[in-house]
């Protein structure tokens, strides 16, 4: 019997009674798929910490609203009343979620230095002579070493997000689907050509930009597929609309 | 191709293009979305399942007509829900809602019984609910609505149109397959689809508008909101006469036109990967641009003054000693009080005067 991810959460964010930290802590001594989610959920709070602040986009408030009414749902059953052990149950099944959430936190935690200000540029020192060419070496050296870790958690998250919606896939209609998948096709178009202009140009702004960019936009659109599924799978027509208006998917 | 919800695809991709269009279509979604239809696993079976499903549409068409009148006030709120038909929502004078439905069907007379239209009553406000009862039923429903014209509406359906003139109360109006149409809603807060088209004109609200579709194109005129946030895969977006102090645009690979004023200390945000993005301002008083464009070209019609910050100019220098052609523009125009920001990767970027 595993804990539940509320349980585990618990556990990393350390507001366990003592008698319960050492119950999941003797669990996951001997169970290597909670050990995994936890280090995930220490990673997302560890990411969460390092992101400044921002001012959220209008569509972030109604995809959290979303995500937070699908959590309810499927954590109602496990939390009802008379349940043996609220805390622990036959399976997580929110492992592939919050894997990808992690992974996710980390890549926007990273990703948010490639998007554009309109302020001046840290990264462009003025530094005269040699001093200067040394230090702009470095910085374009730590700029890919960073996108390309960015990029290895996008992938990582979306990777996560195909193998949630693979695995609940005959919930959608055949034109929904076509039409999702063509979509996805465009996006994988331009993080291929985003991914080959910053390969032969590393320090490109524009193409960085491009390609964080569109690792958003398929975050967001498997995120809102997946829900889409979520929802047509429970034959909750009306709430699969309602996640329907997300997925114009801009990716946050 | 790397992606991705493959298998679910590679099977229903055939079916989808046999799945046929309107009634068809919508039949077939509903029948999805309640998870009885047949289970397709592959190709061959969903494209048999097609011809089959198709073979029982063609009788004649039967009908059933609904009609109901609910007294909410001028400013309650209207819920409709719907599975497969259309929506059309427009405002009339005093306190009623007028609810006149129609069920269809190609097949048996007595499927239509087995659909439910479920008015839900309260103080306020009122809730309709399309429900279909039997596993196999090929009915859809299209509604014709008056409401009064202040009320706030929230339509949703999965598979059909959604139409909204004259309501002036808040409306949220979404659909996963069709079109959305608003017109004449001065509070539309929403506007969205999958794979319709999104219209939206003499749209306008205090505060933020959300609209988009994911493979349709987005147009809309005469729209005004304090923010608006806009996307689209790989549709097309226009808009023309908008007055917004926020404005975010993302798409693809869908071009992208603004028409429209910018606001003193207003921020435009726009981004497409290979669409082209067209500015056309009316007399704006000053905007700072920031504008880059990995391989499209940047252009403008109005007088900018080239140039940023110092230290923004010796990079730019630096790119050009190592070859760099970045095709980026930081420049200002008259008071620089509003701020655009504008990337494509291949897409260019033209910046017009009205």
């Amino acid at each position: 019997m595993h804990p539940n991810e509320t349980a585990i959460n618990a556990y990393v964010e350390e507001s366990l009674d003592p008698v319960e930290r050492r119950e999941v802590e003797q669990h996951l001594a001997s169970c290597a798929s909670c050990r995994q989610l936890a280090d995930d959920l220490r990673e997302v709070l560890r990411a969460a910490t390092t992101l400044g602040l921002r001012e959220p986009p209008v569509r972030a408030w109604s995809r959290l609203e979303r995500a937070i009414k699908l959590e309810r749902e499927h954590a109602a059953p496990q939390d009802a009343p008379g349940a043996p052990h609220a805390a622990w149950t036959g399976r997580v099944r929110w492992a592939p979620w919050l894997a990808a959430a992690a992974a996710l936190a980390l890549a926007t935690a990273i990703g948010l230095r490639f998007m554009p200000t309109t302020g001046p540029d840290p990264a462009a020192s003025n530094q005269p002579g040699a001093g200067a060419t040394i230090a702009a070496g470095e910085a374009a050296q730590s700029v890919e070493t960073e996108l390309r870790q960015a990029e290895a958690h996008y992938e990582k998250a979306i990777k996560g997000l195909e193998q949630i919606a693979s695995s609940e896939q005959n919930a959608l209609d055949p034109a929904t689907a076509a039409t999702l998948q063509k979509n996805l096709a465009v996006i994988d178009q331009a993080i291929s050509e985003s991914r080959a202009a910053v390969r032969s140009q590393p320090t490109s702004d524009p193409a960085q930009q491009s390609l964080i960019e569109n690792f958003k936009m398929k975050m967001g659109l498997l995120q809102d597929t997946v829900a889409l599924i979520n929802e047509m799978r429970k034959g909750n027509e009306a709430g699969a609309a309602r996640i329907a208006s997300g997925l114009k998917q801009k990716g946050d | 191709m790397r992606l991705t919800l493959p298998m679910l695809m590679a099977g229903l991709a055939l079916a989808a293009s046999a799945a046929a269009q309107g009634a068809d279509q919508r039949i077939a979604l509903r029948e999805m979305t309640h998870g009885v239809s047949p289970v397709v696993p592959n190709a061959a079976a969903s494209s048999e399942w097609t011809r089959a499903y198709q073979g029982r549409d063609r009788g004649p068409e039967q009908t059933e007509r609904f009609s109901r009148k609910v007294k909410i006030g001028r400013d309650g709120r209207v819920s409709i829900a719907n599975i497969s038909g259309d929506i059309v929502v427009t405002s009339g004078a005093g306190d009623e809602v007028s609810i006149e439905a129609v069920k269809r069907t190609r097949g048996s007379q007595s499927e239509l019984a087995s659909v439910h239209i479920d008015v839900d009553e309260r103080q306020g406000r009122v809730d309709v609910q399309t429900t279909h009862t039997a596993r196999n039923d090929h009915v859809s429903v299209d509604y014709t609505v008056t409401v009064p014209s202040s009320a706030s509406l929230d339509l949703h359906s999965i598979s059909g149109a959604v139409k909204v003139t004259g309501v002036r109360g808040p409306v949220r109006a979404e659909t996963v397959s069709g079109n959305v149409t608003t017109t004449d809603t001065p509070k539309l807060e929403s506007a969205k689809s999958v794979s319709g088209n999104v219209s939206l004109t003499g749209a306008a609200t205090d505060g933020d508008l959300s609209a988009g579709t994911v493979s349709g194109n987005l147009t809309a005129k005469g729209m005004k909101a304090h923010g608006l946030d806009l996307g689209s895969v790989s549709g097309d977006i226009s808009l023309s006469d908008v007055m917004c102090d926020r404005l975010g645009i993302k798409s693809v690979s869908g071009s992208i036109e603004y028409g429209g004023s910018i606001a003193k200390s207003g921020r435009y945000d726009i981004n497409t990967h290979s669409g082209t993005v067209r500015l056309v301002l009316a007399n704006p008083s000053g905007f700072e641009l920031n504008a880059n464009s990995f391989s499209g070209s940047i252009r403008s019609d109005l007088p900018l003054t080239i140039g940023g910050d110092s230290a923004r100019r010796d990079r730019d220098r630096r790119r050009r000693d190592t070859g760099f052609n970045n095709h980026s523009m930081r420049a200002t125009f008259g008071d620089g009080s509003a701020t655009l920001i504008i990337r494509t990767f291949s897409g260019d970027i033209i910046i017009a005067k009205r």
